[in-house]
């Protein structure tokens, strides 16, 4: 009885596995465009540019220092969240000002993205910006909390869903 | 041997914003995470009680642990004594507790503590636990960045215990001190940036106080400052101290300071 338990919970495991992966392979960001606050220094925007490139998942980092925006192109069949551009940027000693993510449609069917606009975008790739507090400055995110006050898990601040408005 | 430990523990940090990378003072903000500054402090400063110069060479190392805690330990090797010897060491500690940011600007405050030891001789009243006194210190710093401009202020209370094994603190002299720091920066070059390879410049004033709890004893410095940044990973200070006013006795308050740093970014990739 036992084996046949322990044999099923393999099952189970590679299966969610398998599953996983065909899931991720259609849903994935394809680029992030992140606009860093609270720095004016090259040194600084270095920190961040160096943060980004230790991901295995990043392909290159473009960065205009004026504005401090950092494009970034991911590897096909990725699987991060966008919570993982917070975390880097954060590591730097920095905070992001916006996040802008292109990804395959299906990105965005998965129960951690809550849509809090309607467009509903036609196309291979979508592009729709992360709201969630961390992901916008400090005064946006005191509108955009007025504006989603009808959004009831907007106000939660959960780290692991992402509110987002899409663009295109 | 324990001179090329300290001299190894000793070569030293930071990244910050920089116009925050004040010669004197350390801002509110810290290095990045995983990340190891190496810093050669080297000052000459004019010996107001005997002829020549006092040489301080101070290495460091800072190490961010994690986006609100660094550390840094530093040596101290001085040729009062006619020839370059090591003196002593220091930890220095700062936690970042308050961050307010918005596009290019900040506000931010942080706690920071430093302990070190010295066995030099004591001879003035100023306390100066970077290369002279044994003690601690402790307080709080606040910074704002402006576009281009950085304002950064602290306060501390400093205390010095004995210079062991030779050299017990003086009886007649206050032995505890609050200091206080008034900083700017200012990003002069580049005005639009291509690269970061371009080399930035900031210029830099400091003033710097200090007041013996005890007695009320005080001094003020002021510290021009030009530093240059290399490809957005190294940068060089040349600063000077000139005193503006005091009451207390110090052995050599005017003098040059020289400081190479170079960052080592996320260790752990």
């Amino acid at each position: 009885m036992k084996k046949i338990n322990k044999i099923n919970k393999v099952r189970v495991i590679v299966a969610s596995i398998v599953l996983m992966f065909s899931i991720k392979s259609n849903a994935q960001i394809v680029k992030a465009e992140i606009r860093a606050t609270g720095l004016t220094c090259s040194m600084c925007s270095n920190a961040i540019n160096k943060q980004l490139k230790t991901l295995p998942e990043v392909v290159n980092v473009e960065t205009d220092l004026n504005t401090n925006t950092f494009t970034v192109t991911l590897t096909e069949g990725n699987t991060l969240s966008p919570k993982v551009f917070k975390e880097k940027v954060e590591k730097a000693g920095f905070f992001i000002g916006t996040l802008v993510l292109t990804a395959k449609p299906e990105t965005i069917t998965q129960s951690t993205y809550i849509l809090v606009n309607n467009n509903t975008a036609n196309g291979t790739e979508i592009q729709f910006q992360v709201v969630d507090k961390g992901y916008v400055t400090e005064k946006e995110f005191k509108k955009l909390s007025k504006s989603y006050k009808n959004v009831e898990t907007y106000a939660s601040n959960n780290e692991d869903d992402f509110h987002i408005k899409i663009l295109n | 041997m324990r001179k090329i430990i300290l001299f190894l523990i000793a070569i030293s940090s930071q990244n910050i914003t920089s116009q925050e990378l004040f010669v004197v003072t350390d801002p509110a903000s810290n290095v990045p995470a995983n990340s190891l500054a190496v810093n050669v402090m080297q000052s000459l400063f004019k010996e107001e009680m005997k002829s020549g110069y006092n040489y301080h060479f101070m290495p460091e190392v800072t190490y961010g642990l994690n986006k609100n805690i660094m550390f840094r330990a530093s040596a101290f090797i001085s040729n009062r004594s006619n020839q370059l010897v090591t003196e002593g060491g220091s930890f220095y500690t700062k936690y970042r507790f308050y961050s307010s940011d918005d596009l290019n600007s900040h506000f931010r405050m942080a706690a920071f503590g430093r302990y070190s030891f010295n066995n030099a001789d004591i001879h003035q009243e100023q306390i100066e636990i970077l290369g002279h006194n044994t003690g601690f210190e402790g307080g709080f710093v606040a910074t704002k960045l402006i576009k281009k401009l950085a304002i950064s202020s602290s306060v501390s209370f400093e205390k010095a215990f004995d210079n062991k094994p030779d050299y017990p603190f003086p009886d007649n002299m206050g032995d505890n001190a609050t200091n206080y720091t008034l900083s700017f920066g200012k990003l002069m070059y580049p005005k639009k940036y291509t690269s970061y390879k371009q080399t930035n410049i900031n210029v830099m004033l400091e003033f710097v106080g200090q007041t013996i709890n005890e007695n009320g004893k005080s001094y003020i410095d002021v510290v021009p400052a030009i530093q240059f940044i290399f490809n957005s990973q190294a940068r060089l200070d040349l600063a000077y101290r000139q005193e503006l006013l005091s009451s207390m006795v110090r052995s050599a308050p005017n003098g040059f300071y020289f400081n190479l740093y170079y960052t080592f970014f996320d260790l752990t990739k």
